[in-house]
């Protein structure tokens, strides 16, 4: 066991840290200085980082399930849209506001938010489908004050009147091009699972006398990954484009 | 994305070609199969086609064999089952094979149907990092086969996952899930028709034979169908809860309980012997790396027929550890069931039979 022994002072340093203490105290008993926010009717100026609700665009989704794939929660689920498409719901019950969803995003389709005080009800409430992650949730906001936090030496408060903006703008990822291949066909059953399950029609599959001939179109193929998760033998695999040659 | 499996140089192609067999009807391949092989009774039972199936639809029956119920509207006709099934293009194996070693011996370290030889050869092969899974054929607590995978030496001194089970379990389904998750390569245990399905797919798809690394078989007369052995023996008077061992022996179907044991000819259930195995002729499972029986060696000794060099490596390793003890093989005995199980190629149809083995016999 460690025992935190009293430090022993010499008197000159005790005095003079008892005549701070004092000093301090009469400070704060005539000007008083409170590091509090206000909330709800001030506002807290967060880093254009916060990680906070998520926000998400179908129109750029490309189905690749990669969100869901790195969330480290299991928070994200791929639901079946009407469209036929899979795109991610969340359940904040479990979501750690790591945002490695949306740095994983090829394709910029989903964006961070500074919310950070959503209110649920219960816990089923927090499971939040597709539909309702393309607007921010409706909060009934207060603020009219923005308070930012200035360090300098001590903590010091700064309050505008302009609020701050809780949707930052990201810089759109570079896209990562990648496309389906063939790793294994000498294990192909030729079953033609990955023809069906293509959305764009990139793969064909002939029959040729007793041979069964598959292609993988890669001007169509956009690199979803169905045919990579829908294929029972596993042979199949995204590879990146690569990179033209300057 | 990611592939754990990238330690080779994998190829990567945006073409390619797959063989298919030559379907014999117009229908569907699963019809096709069905016909040919099912309804004539030539089916093993061995479950590559269930194995196989790309939409999961072929599945195994505890209580008469393989069927496809909704095959109409899930059958893709992809041949896949046609590829995978040993008796659709029939060539039946017998006599004893090749073999580099034939000894008798006992695990000192596992308790088994007779030696624990299978065992033991499973689990130095863990030991070795030839594998780093084994699938075993265990049981519950009413003797249904159920299939474990085995990741450690220490799984295996369980006494439901060793002994026989004289029923048809689904080895061959586990592979896939297997294959998958596996670095170093997996084992599998079966009998000769699991074995000769096992081969057939490593032949038909590479990634099997690349994986596969131990092939132990069992020497087998017959197998039965879960629900009706189970009827049987329940008749005799035999409680499947209190079951603690059942052997065949010296013409003796034998079921132990803690307190008695019931006895009587296997003769007598010649009934229930399932079509596939009386159109069966491989005894000693020749296509295993190492087959493994009780008959041709002393009570408590496994017989171990050592046919390729993984196995005779794994033998040497058993010997160097002291994990097991030796004997010798009584040969005739063995040959008088390899024989006795050969005159079964009367009950399959000429018809049925490969060129190939026409040919071979004719010599
Ligand atoms: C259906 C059947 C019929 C047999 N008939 C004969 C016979 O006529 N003559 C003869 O000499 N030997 C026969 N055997 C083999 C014999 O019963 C022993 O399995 C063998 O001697 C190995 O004994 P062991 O102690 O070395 O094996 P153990 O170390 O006890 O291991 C037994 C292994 O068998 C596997 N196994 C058990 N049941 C099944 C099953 N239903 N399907 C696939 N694998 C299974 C288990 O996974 C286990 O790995 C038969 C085995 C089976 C399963």
């Amino acid at each position: 066991m460690i025992k935190i022994k009293t430090p022993k002072l010499k008197t000159l340093e005790s005095i003079k840290l008892h005549l701070d203490a004092l000093f301090t105290g009469a400070k704060e008993a005539i000007k008083p200085g409170t590091i509090t926010i206000e909330y709800p009717r001030e506002r807290r100026k967060l880093p254009d980082n916060f990680r906070g609700y998520i926000l998400f665009s179908p129109e750029r989704c490309k189905s690749c399930w990669q969100c869901s794939f790195v969330c480290p929660a299991n928070a994200i689920k791929m639901e079946l849209a009407s469209n036929n498409r899979y795109y991610p719901s969340i359940d904040y019950a479990k979501c750690i506001f790591c945002h490695f969803c949306i740095d994983t995003c090829p394709v910029t389709a989903l964006k961070p938010t500074k919310i950070h005080d959503v209110v649920y009800k219960d816990l089923e409430e927090m499971y939040t489908p597709t539909e309702l992650m393309v607007k921010p949730p409706k909060i009934v906001r207060e603020e009219e004050v923005t308070v930012e936090y200035v360090m300098d030496g001590d903590i010091i408060l700064k309050k505008s009147k302009e609020l701050d903006e809780l949707f930052p703008e990201i810089e759109p990822h570079v896209e990562i091009k990648e496309h389906s291949v063939c790793i294994d066909p000498e294990s192909c059953i030729a079953c033609g699972i990955c023809e069906h399950s293509c959305p764009v029609e990139a793969i064909t599959r002939e029959t040729i006398g007793q041979e069964r001939h598959l292609r993988i179109d890669i001007e169509k193929c956009y690199g979803c990954g169905i045919c990579v998760r829908s294929c029972p033998m596993h042979v199949l695999k995204l590879v990146r484009i690569r990179e033209e040659k300057a | 994305m990611s592939n754990t499996s990238s330690d080779t140089a994998a190829v990567e192609t945006l073409e390619w070609k797959v063989r298919i067999p030559k379907k014999r009807i117009k229908d569907k391949a699963w019809m096709d199969l069905k016909k040919r092989v099912i309804d004539t009774g030539l089916c093993s039972h061995c479950s590559a086609c269930a194995f196989v199936c790309p939409v999961q639809g072929i599945i195994s029956l505890p209580d008469r064999g393989i069927d496809f119920p909704d095959w109409e509207e899930r059958c893709i006709d992809c041949e896949g089952c046609l590829r995978v099934c040993h008796r659709w293009e029939y060539t039946p194996l017998s006599d004893l094979g090749e073999y580099i070693e034939l000894i008798a011996a006992k695990s000192k370290r596992f308790k088994g149907q007779d030696g624990a030889m299978v065992t033991e050869f499973m689990a130095s092969a863990l030991e070795m990092g030839i594998i780093d899974r084994a699938i075993f054929v265990g049981r519950d607590e009413e003797w249904r086969p159920k299939i474990y995978h085995i990741r450690s030496v220490e799984q295996l001194r369980d006494t439901r996952i060793s002994g026989t089970k004289y029923s048809y379990a689904s080895v061959l389904p586990e592979l896939k899930e297997a294959i998958r998750v596996t670095k170093k390569g997996i084992g599998v245990v079966g009998t000769p028709c699991i074995v000769t399905g096992l081969r057939k797919i490593q032949k038909e798809f590479k990634i099997f034979k690349d994986k596969v690394k131990l092939v132990v078989g069992l020497f087998c007369m017959e197998n039965f169908y879960y629900d009706q052995l189970r009827a049987y023996l329940e008749k005799k008077g035999v409680d499947m809860r209190k079951l603690v061992k059942m052997d065949i022996t010296r013409g003796k179907f034998i079921a132990t309980m803690p307190d008695s044991e019931i006895s009587f000819p296997v003769k007598e259930m010649d009934e229930i012997v399932p079509h596939g195995c009386e159109r069966c002729t491989d005894f000693t499972d020749v296509l295993a790396d190492v087959s493994v029986g009780s008959v041709g060696s002393k009570v408590g000794y496994s017989t171990v027929v050592v046919r390729t060099e993984i196995g005779k490596e794994i033998l040497d390793y058993i010997r160097e550890k002291r994990y097991a003890e030796f004997s010798n093989v009584i040969p005739d005995v063995i040959d008088k069931l390899i024989k006795l199980k050969k005159k079964r190629i009367k009950n399959i149809p000429g018809e049925y039979l490969t060129v190939a083995y026409k040919k071979d016999t004719e010599k």
